[in-house]
């Protein structure tokens, strides 16, 4: 095995917009040569993607990203540079690719699978859990062109899943519009990560891709315009996406980074037991966030702050402290600041942390992530989870001819 | 795109290649009555068709030097080979142009896709060679050893089929004039191909014997004949130029397509 899982060395890749496509003979001998624009889609890309990674691409419609996931996928070929791909890899760009409608739900399953480049002893192993989570048993031995198009859906998304390859290019657009797909799609690319696969995933929410990818590029008008950290990738492009935008109210503190950073944080980790970064987590998981500070000078007295808050109506859910528990770190060269949570209470949903590095006694900010930290929670897989946002861990009795 | 790098994806692809293979056969025959009987009627509607034309209104025979056979045990049996090549060949030229939502969605060879409208032609062909043989069997006895000629000369059928298929299907993309060509092309071959006629039927115009013998499918057409029906070994010479000619095409074939491929994606 190569040292990286997907090496693109300087891709470039052109569409040509033709005014009238000639498709026959006789309009090409008429008019010789067909009158087309040249659209340069990407220009000089590079990345590398090590084993085990996850890239997230970002940028606007018409950007380039849906070009160059396509390209990592190997669909389109570069005019010039390579694209070198180390690994079994699978793309999901669209739901049901391959489904003929004439055929039944489970030779779908079958064909559709293959054309994924999933073997026939993987499906053969996944097959009743793709029925059941499509949950169209009786409908199974049907020809498709008779399932409603929410049956169509749910297959084509079990089989979608379950691919179990060691890259995966895959577009996020196919589990939008239902909340059920999107969380599953989550958790099964957080599941994937840990297992050490290698994830592409292009998304329009950027939480997600800062939940799930820890690198981010970010790409406009076909030009890398950045790449690195995703965090540090997404704040630059929602910087550039506001800039100038009058809508936006212009509070103070508005900025997701403020401080006077005589201390700044590097680096956020969150890591599960297994010690593999990722910002997805199910309820009941040991979960460790690990802040990484550098300190410009000696700071005593220093504090650490941590808040949750659910993203969706930014209700704070908890708030802790190092000082409040009697920890008051000093700050000096590089270090680390470890929080754990040793069994996370919070239920499925999408959650945002704030992580500030102040004076313990003044409460002088020096460096803060406000509500920038995403965490993502699942229902762990067994049963039937509880609604809300906390897990109360409740026991139930019934008492009767008691009162 | 090394040759190494090409076969281990054609391995790789193998249960899709088999996977559509078996969608083409089903989706073909489904919802019908007969299945796959649907396949034998056209070669015998076209075997009763020229039975009647050439018995009761031309009042011929087109295979004076092969009485002890009847004509249409003959016809069937040269049909079979043929349609192995014209069904392959028309599927493949068109597979390509209609796989447009697997280009744009998924990376596979390319390839894969005129050989997998091969290989469903050689499925019914199958189907066909097992009526033929039943029918020989029936009007001139049981085969001899020479039939273990069949499944090289099938082969190399399919070897033709393939590398024709590789460049139509390439050409197909960028012309789409080529999938109605292949239908007319189709039409004047079979009538340049010792069909319905024997090679010796011709002996008198050795020019346009001449002719018949450049084409590939005459040294398949008639060596299959020979081993199945009529006990004769297939015609060694003409096998070696249809093996020449075959990877001749298949060459400019693979070429063509690999050349094209790249841009298949965007142009279908």
């Amino acid at each position: 095995m190569g040292e990286s899982a997907v090496v693109c060395e300087e891709v470039w890749k052109s569409f040509r917009i033709y005014h009238q496509r000639s498709n026959s003979l006789k309009e090409r001998v008429i008019t010789r040569r067909n009158q087309y624009e040249e659209f340069w889609a990407l220009k000089d890309v590079s990345l590398e993607i090590p084993h085990g990674a996850a890239l997230g691409i970002i940028g606007s419609n018409g950007s380039g990203k849906s070009t160059l996931l396509k390209t990592i996928a190997r669909i389109l070929t570069p005019n010039k540079g390579v694209v070198r791909v180390d690994g079994r890899m699978s793309s999901l760009l669209e739901l049901g690719t391959g489904f003929h409608p004439e055929l039944t739900g489970r030779e779908n399953v079958f064909l559709g699978g293959s054309v994924m480049g999933m073997t026939k002893a993987e499906l053969d192993r996944n097959y009743d859990g793709i029925v059941e989570f499509a949950g169209i048993d009786s409908f199974i031995d049907m020809p498709m062109k008779n399932y409603s198009s929410g049956m169509y859906a749910r297959l084509a998304f079990a089989l979608a899943i379950s691919v179990d390859p060691d890259i995966l290019v895959i577009d996020e657009v196919l589990a939008v519009g239902d909340e059920d797909f999107q969380s599953r799609c989550h958790q099964r690319i957080a599941e994937f990560r840990r297992q050490g696969r290698t994830i592409v995933l292009v998304s329009h929410g950027l939480d997600n891709i800062r939940a799930l990818c820890q690198d981010a590029v970010w790409i406009d008008k076909g030009n890398v315009r950045a790449y690195g950290k995703s965090n540090e990738v997404v704040s630059a492009y929602l910087a550039e996406v506001y800039r100038g935008d009058d809508s936006r109210p212009a509070e103070e503190g508005d900025e997701l980074r403020y401080g006077t950073r005589e201390v700044e944080i590097d680096d956020v980790v969150i890591v599960d037991n297994g010690g593999i970064a990722v910002n997805a987590f199910t309820t009941g998981e040991s979960v460790t966030i690990r802040v990484h500070y550098r300190a410009h000078e000696r700071l005593v007295d220093g504090n650490c702050v941590l808040q949750v808050f659910r993203t969706s109506d930014m209700i704070r859910i908890y708030g802790h402290s190092a000082e409040e528990t009697g920890l008051r770190p000093v700050f000096d060269g590089e270090g680390a600041v470890e929080v754990t949570i040793p069994r996370l209470p919070l239920l499925k949903g999408a959650y945002v942390l704030t992580i500030a590095l102040q004076h313990a006694d003044t409460g002088h900010v020096w460096d803060c992530l406000d509500r920038s930290v995403p965490l993502m929670v699942f229902d762990a897989p067994t049963g039937r989870p509880p609604h809300g946002v906390v897990d109360l861990a409740t026991t139930w009795r019934v008492a009767q001819g008691e009162g | 795109m090394s040759l190494r790098t090409t076969i281990g994806e054609f391995r790789d692809s193998r249960e899709m290649v088999v996977n559509l293979v078996r969608r083409d056969l089903k989706v073909r025959h489904r919802g019908t009555f007969l299945g796959m009987l649907w396949s034998l009627t056209t070669p015998l509607m076209m075997v009763g068709l020229f039975y009647v034309v050439f018995k009761y209104i031309l009042h011929a025979s087109s295979i004076k030097d092969v009485r002890s056979v009847p004509f249409v045990v003959y016809l069937f049996c040269g049909l079979a080979v043929w349609n192995l090549f014209s069904v392959g060949l028309s599927g493949a030229t068109g597979s390509i142009l209609g796989s447009s939502y697997l280009l744009r969605k998924v990376y596979f060879p390319r390839a894969i896709l005129p050989l997998t409208s091969v290989l469903s032609a050689l499925v019914t062909f199958a189907f066909e060679f097992g009526v033929a043989l039943v029918a020989a069997i029936i009007s001139v006895g049981i085969p001899s050893w020479r039939i273990i000629w069949v499944p090289l000369l099938v082969l190399m059928v399919c070897y033709f089929t393939y590398g024709m298929g590789l460049l139509l299907a390439a050409l197909a993309v960028s012309f789409r004039d080529v999938v109605h060509f292949v239908g007319i092309l189709l039409q004047v071959w079979f009538w340049g191909t010792p069909i319905l006629y024997s090679l010796q039927f011709v002996d008198n115009h050795p020019g346009f014997q001449f002719l018949l013998k450049l084409n590939p499918m005459t040294g398949l057409v008639v060596g299959f004949r020979n081993v199945v029906l009529l006990n004769h070994p297939p015609s060694v010479p003409l096998l070696a130029y249809d093996l020449l000619a075959s990877t001749v095409v298949f060459v400019v074939g693979a070429v063509v397509f690999n050349h094209g491929q790249r841009m298949f994606p965007e142009l279908v």
